[in-house]
């Protein structure tokens, strides 16, 4: 059996995969909230006729939304409190990114890396701050249906539209993120350790040298 | 450390705070509301078109949908919502009548009801809108933003009574994904938002007026005092009412002689395109509240979990920190 490291905690797989699961019910429930499903005959696949109503849909988008803001604000809280800082960006993370994604399709070398890589560190910000404005509106979308605030008029268009908007986008990072899983084998072995936490001591050795080196140093 | 822990600390006590706070009574439920009194209506008879609903025609007349033709139908479906050659219709709502007089025989008697937006404090058309095109105004009226809206039709769903109409070929949709997404643009009545901003009476209150004088079927003015004068009106005339519980509460009042119920069901057995059941439970407020306080709940239990966790964990934490450095 080949050596393995450790990667990921139970409590980061638990939070990786809390967001998830429950930002995809979100992302159907969330288009489903938009006048979609029934025009495009969604309501009539067997199994998804509850989507013709937007009460229902709405229920199964607040419903996830528990799992989602409870994943959300214990990411934020516990890792911030504990400054795990090593998926924030670093200076030359841009262009070291640009290498990394030319080397996944086969053009150049990839720079090593060090626990997570560069593109990583990028996209986390930027899915971080998608899922983050998502949770902000969504609360100001609840306490207003709940009528503990009441928004001016604008505000209230603002809010809603700008959920809406980052929801596409969101949409947009999910493809993003789970095509670069699955569409590069090279990957392939970061998805595993999602699920087990565990990753090859020899992949850790070729793709992220500078966190294997840090790992020997102990 | 002990700072950023302070800050931390710090926002989770305006969190809490801004869940306690808030409670803005006549922000919810708005400046006014028209009390309908139905037993003086009576659809102004001998005359060609209700004065209502001539004196709406004619003050919205601008802002009635002008559709580029020929209108794409809703991909993949082969059907499109079109009243542009139906504009003379008066029986009924439509992107160009927001208010229409529906008779109902009850018992051998014709009962007249101005049917229009009945503007909910709670209206779950604004809650529910995807694009914020709808809002609820200070003078308790819901307005559709006609440059906003992208004509899904979801607030009709969504609207207890399905008031919104749709007009196809109108709207931003058309600058986006014309064949794919939306479906033109939603047109209701909105209480004349501009004359009641400036603190005059709708344009159907004062067409009403003008014939009726005194004995107006409309009474518009400040929420408290039509709200008062409705009650007063039920418990001195014997008379019944409509508006204040539905769905929540609304910004319009109708009296009858006759028991809504009755009414309900005259419109029920007619299978009238508009429905007045008594019993309109608000669901934004019963199916959300509830799921609501869990959704708020869940995330400051698990703030709490994260600070403890964090704080404990820390500890065995310390050394590799300063490896890493």
């Amino acid at each position: 059996m080949k050596n393995k490291i450790k990667r990921h905690t139970l409590i980061e797989i638990i939070e990786h995969w809390s967001i998830a699961l429950s930002g995809i019910v979100l992302l159907f429930t969330g288009l489903g909230c938009l006048p979609l499903y029934k025009r495009y005959y969604i309501t009539e696949i067997p199994g998804f006729g509850w989507t013709s109503d937007f009460y229902n849909v709405t229920m199964v988008h607040y419903i996830a939304s528990v799992v989602f803001v409870a994943g959300v604000i214990f990411h934020i809280f516990y890792h911030g409190l504990r400054k795990d800082f090593g998926l924030l960006p670093k200076k030359g993370d841009l262009s070291k990114s640009i290498k990394v994604i030319a080397a996944m399709i086969g053009i150049g070398k990839e720079p090593p890396s060090d626990k997570y890589l560069p593109e990583q560190r990028i996209a986390y910000v930027g899915i971080g701050l998608i899922i983050l404005i998502l949770t902000v509106t969504g609360i100001i979308k609840i306490l207003k249906n709940l009528q503990w605030i009441v928004l001016s008029p604008t505000m209230e268009s603002i809010n809603t539209l700008i959920h809406t908007l980052t929801g596409f986008l969101f949409m947009f990072a999910f493809i993003v993120h789970v095509g670069t899983v699955l569409l590069f084998k090279s990957n392939w072995p970061l998805l595993k350790s999602m699920f087990t936490g565990w990753i090859d001591e020899e992949y850790v050795k070729r793709r992220h040298s500078i966190w294997y080196e840090k790992i020997k140093m102990h | 450390m002990k700072l950023s822990r302070r800050g931390f600390l710090a926002f989770s006590g305006a969190v809490c705070g801004s869940l306690i706070l808030g409670n803005d009574v006549e922000a919810k439920e708005g400046k006014y509301a028209v009390l309908v009194d139905l037993t003086k209506c009576d659809g102004c008879k001998y005359e060609p078109v209700p004065r209502c609903v001539k004196a709406c025609r004619q003050y919205n007349q601008n802002r009635f949908p002008e559709p580029q033709k020929p209108i794409q139908p809703y991909w993949p479906r082969k059907t499109y919502e079109d009243w542009s050659d139906k504009r003379e219709k008066l029986d009924t709502l439509t992107p160009y009548n927001w208010i229409f007089v529906q008779k109902v025989n009850i018992d051998g008697q014709e009962i007249n009801i101005p049917r229009r937006c009945m503007h909910c404090d709670n209206p779950p058309c604004v809650r529910g809108c995807p694009f914020g095109a709808l809002t609820k105004q200070p003078e308790g009226n819901s307005v559709i933003n006609d440059k906003l809206c992208f004509g899904g039709a979801k607030c009709r769903d969504v609207c207890p009574w399905h008031i919104p109409q749709r007009q196809a070929g109108v709207g931003i949709y058309l600058q986006i994904l014309p064949k794919y997404a939306g479906g033109g643009v939603m047109y209701k009545c909105d209480l004349c938002k501009d004359k009641i901003k400036k603190g005059e009476e709708p344009a159907c209150v004062i067409a009403c007026k003008e014939r009726l004088g005194q004995q107006a079927v409309f009474t518009f003015g400040e929420r408290k005092t039509i709200y008062e004068l409705a009650y007063k009106k039920v418990k001195e005339e014997g008379l019944y009412i409509y508006g204040d519980k539905q769905n929540g509460g609304t910004s319009t009042l109708y009296l009858s002689k006759i028991p809504f119920e009755k009414i309900e069901k005259a419109l029920k057995e007619k299978k009238e395109r508009f429905q007045m059941s008594v019993n309109v439970e608000n669901k934004i407020e019963s199916k959300f509240n509830s799921i609501g306080k869990i959704v708020l709940s869940s995330g400051i239990i698990s703030m709490i979990g994260a600070v403890i966790g964090a704080l404990s964990s820390n500890k065995t934490k310390k050394e590799d920190e300063t490896d890493e450095k």
